[in-house]
């Protein structure tokens, strides 16, 4: 049976990784850049799986660590000239170069933001639960307030309009898809290494803290490095979406990152189904299609649409939640299981050695 | 496992450099445009983003007003060549809720461009807004055109971004208006200055100080405070403190509610000017009076440039009956006394007249042509104001009046100001 699992998750990522790298030359420029914004949300909800899903502590404000991220890129991409052009003079000691290419501020954007969720992290761990909840809900609610009283940093309310993204390097690919490939590659190193950390000793001692924290300790995880280091982790990958986001809107304010759009990422995630990275990619999907559905659903007359979006998003999610309390992955799962059980029931009678079959057999 | 692992990177680099030349192939043909996107022998198509949901949600109105005004163009016949729509052509309007957020504005401009194929950009609301939009607009040719939000760069940023207009009177011609009528009639005023902490406030502000030149010194105490403040006790009790006797309040509707009201529970009776986007909605200012007393609301000074469909005034005005009427018969289940409809009905009928003016084979280059020689009357504009643009000239409404309230309604005083 693991076996079976193990293979199929094989297949799974072998096709999506070669269904990712054909798809620009099918898809159409609008398609293209959903698809962006879909690897750039995958990211952020990897790096929030890893706090909710596997180390079972909570955030509802973890947009917030995609705006630091997306803000960090922003001013490394416009640059101390750039920002006294927009009449912005930043205190001399922040390092801000002279304008920097967009692909490089990626990995700075994962370190600050990481930087900030690990600093968030070291007085969080000592709350859990409700408290925890409301920490991280502070978090959400305070970054645009604090965006905007910085404005001699950060361009206050007005925002900061970033020079439109370029491909880099001379190379002869359009903008579009340029962005694309920056973010899915961006986004498979990202899920291969949160794979890695997560199969390991680590994944194992946050899997050991979320079920049982008291256990977890007797046994040697130390509980105030792992929850730190999970918050560290999450928010350096919501700032790797942020520094892509950035780039792809080529635009910041405070607006942009409403403490809503950290609610949405939460259920998204949920919705996707928690703990498992197919999950986080159905969760990345259903953030950037639901809403753009609920806009103009199908069936129905454009009276509804226009006057209630938010409504109809609502119930979507609410329908989706009944049909499927695991969320979408959940549900996948269940009906793989229930149809690998079926087709193992029938073999066994051909194969008596399948040890599945024997214990299916002990059941009935 | 790990033999497993590699053969799927190995799988993943074989699909990636297979696609990649794909990719590089498909990048040239995008660009040869040939027909004029979103205009057909029988539609012209044209689309806008606006805050339906979300926390400015109470211009939701304003897409839906325009929607009726191009409802009853599409279907009544045109006096001049007896067709229905533009030169035949019927409107679709299409527009998007981007709940007051720049990154959804940018995503949902791109569906109206690549998805409906929209000729234009039109109305889409928000400075911030139009301003994430703004250089990828004016990057691929495509006209941004009569934005809904009177930020002044509009019209003096014209020459970097030739593609982009506003509509209405700026923010700081405004601002300009309410300190002139001070040094004219409270020469010795006291003015106290009460504005929200953005670009939309400090745009009013540095208005206020231009009209007031070498008069600044008037100015006796001036704060501010944040859209998401939830009380400006403190604020205000310093503004009390100044004694000062005109009250200068550059904020929107909820907060201009919420600082009056303040006023009275600190007992402190100023005059008041409050802004045009305050005074255009009648629901604004009776909430004020209710919280706060007719004593503390009559008297407010404002400023119009539209007429005002709930004013008695206009009860028997032509062109406000004619409003009401095609409200009426297109959206019935409409509150027409809502200003956010009649502003967007208004907006519509100069969005007619562009699209007239850009020619029977209109191309975007026509489109933006004709917001160059923009010059007629807009009969919802209050009379005399005109909409009239030119080459150098990019502010097509720059005229208003003051209005004074007084026991439930707004009244026009004085001549009609020059705001540029």
């Amino acid at each position: 049976m693991r076996r079976v699992f193990f293979a199929l998750n094989v297949a799974a990522a072998v096709v999506l990784v070669a269904v990712f790298a054909l798809l620009p030359q099918h898809a159409g420029e609008l398609r293209l850049q959903r698809f962006t914004y879909v690897a750039i949300y995958f990211i952020a909800l990897l790096g929030l799986n890893i706090l909710v899903g596997y180390s079972g502590q909570i955030s509802l404000g973890h947009y917030a660590f995609v705006g630091i991220g997306a803000y960090t890129a922003a001013l490394l991409v416009i640059g101390r000239p750039g920002l006294e052009l927009l009449n912005h003079h930043p205190p001399g000691w922040i390092p801000l170069g002279d304008g920097m290419r967009a692909i490089f501020t990626i990995p700075i954007a994962g370190i600050v933001a990481g930087v900030f969720g690990y600093a968030f992290g070291l007085p969080a761990q000592r709350l859990a639960g409700v408290s925890l909840a409301l920490a991280t809900f502070a978090v959400g609610v305070s970054l645009p307030q604090i965006a905007k009283q910085f404005d001699n940093v950060t361009g206050g309310a007005p925002g900061l309009p970033l020079t439109l993204p370029t491909t880099p390097f001379g190379w002869n690919i359009s903008v579009p898809h340029w962005l694309y490939y920056e973010a899915w590659v961006t986004a498979a190193i990202l899920a291969f290494a949160a794979w890695l950390l997560l199969r390991g000793r680590a994944g194992r001692a946050l899997g050991a803290l979320r079920d049982g924290e008291i256990a977890a300790v007797s046994s040697g995880v130390n509980p105030t490095a792992y929850k730190t280091f999970a918050f560290g982790i999450s928010a350096a990958y919501a700032g790797v979406a942020g520094a892509l986001l950035a780039v792809q809107i080529a635009f910041v304010n405070p607006d942009t990152f409403p403490l809503g759009q950290s609610i949405i990422l939460l259920a998204a995630l949920v919705l996707g189904g928690l703990g498992s990275m197919y999950g986080a990619l159905i969760g990345a999907f259903v953030m950037e299609y639901l809403p753009i559905y609920a806009q103009d659903p199908p069936f129905t007359s454009n009276g509804l649409s226009t006057k209630a979006p938010t409504v109809t998003f609502g119930v979507i999610l609410i329908v989706i939640m009944l049909v499927a309390p695991n969320g979408l992955m959940g549900l996948l799962r269940s009906l793989g299981r229930k149809i690998i059980y079926r087709l193992n029931r029938n073999s066994v009678v051909i194969d008596e050695r399948s040890p599945l079959g024997q214990s299916r057999r002990a059941e009935a | 496992m790990k033999r497993a692992l590699i053969a799927s990177a190995l799988v993943a680099i074989a699909a990636l450099v297979v696609s990649l030349p794909g990719a590089f192939a498909t990048t040239r043909a995008e660009t040869a445009a040939t027909a004029t996107p979103g205009v057909t022998s029988k539609l012209i198509t044209i689309g806008g983003t606006f805050p339906l949901s979300g926390p400015a949600s109470l211009y939701a109105p304003i897409p839906r007003g325009m929607q009726v005004y191009f409802s009853w163009v599409n279907s009544r016949i045109n006096k001049g060549d007896h067709k229905r729509g533009v030169y035949g052509r019927q409107i679709k309007w299409k527009y998007y809720d981007d709940a007051y957020n720049p990154a959804q504005t940018v995503q949902l401009t791109n569906q109206l461009l690549l998805q409906d194929k929209v000729f234009a950009i039109v109305g889409s609301l928000g400075t911030a807004h139009n301003e994430a939009i703004r250089a990828s607009l004016n990057q691929q040719k495509v006209p941004q055109i009569l934005v809904s939000t009177g930020a002044s760069e509009w019209g003096t940023r014209a020459r970097e971004f030739p593609w982009t207009i506003g509509w209405q009177p700026d923010y700081v011609a405004e601002g300009r208006a309410y300190a002139k009528w001070i040094v004219q009639n409270a020469p010795n005023a006291k003015i106290a200055i009460f504005y929200q902490n953005d670009d939309y406030g400090k745009d009013y502000l540095s208005g206020v100080k231009e009209g007031l030149g070498s008069k600044s010194s008037l100015i006796v105490g001036e704060q501010s405070y944040e859209p998401t403040d939830t009380s400006y006790a403190s604020q205000i009790a310093r503004l009390k403190a100044t004694g000062a006797d005109t009250w200068v309040i550059l904020a929107i509707q909820t907060p201009t509610v919420r600082a009056l009201a303040t006023a009275k529970a600190l007992a402190w009776r100023p005059k008041d000017i409050v802004i045009n986007s305050v005074s255009a909605i009648d629901l604004v200012m009776s909430a004020a009076t209710q919280s706060a007393g007719a004593a503390y609301t009559n008297g407010d000074i404002s400023s119009a440039y539209l007429k005002n469909p709930s004013n008695p005034t206009y009860a028997k005005d032509p062109w406000v009956k004619n409003y009401y009427r095609i409200m009426h018969k297109f959206a019935p289940s409409l509150d027409a006394k809502n200003g956010n409809y009649y502003y967007g009905f208004a907006k519509a009928y100069d969005v007619v007249r562009l699209l007239y003016l850009a020619g029977k084979n209109p191309t975007r280059q026509s489109l933006m042509n004709a917001t160059r020689k923009m010059n007629w009357v807009n009969p919802y504009a209050l009379k005399g104001v005109k909409v009239k643009t030119s080459a150098t000239d990019r502010f097509p409404i720059s005229q208003m009046r003051l209005i004074r309230y007084q026991d439930g309604s707004w009244t026009e005083f004085g001549s009609l100001l020059q705001g540029r």
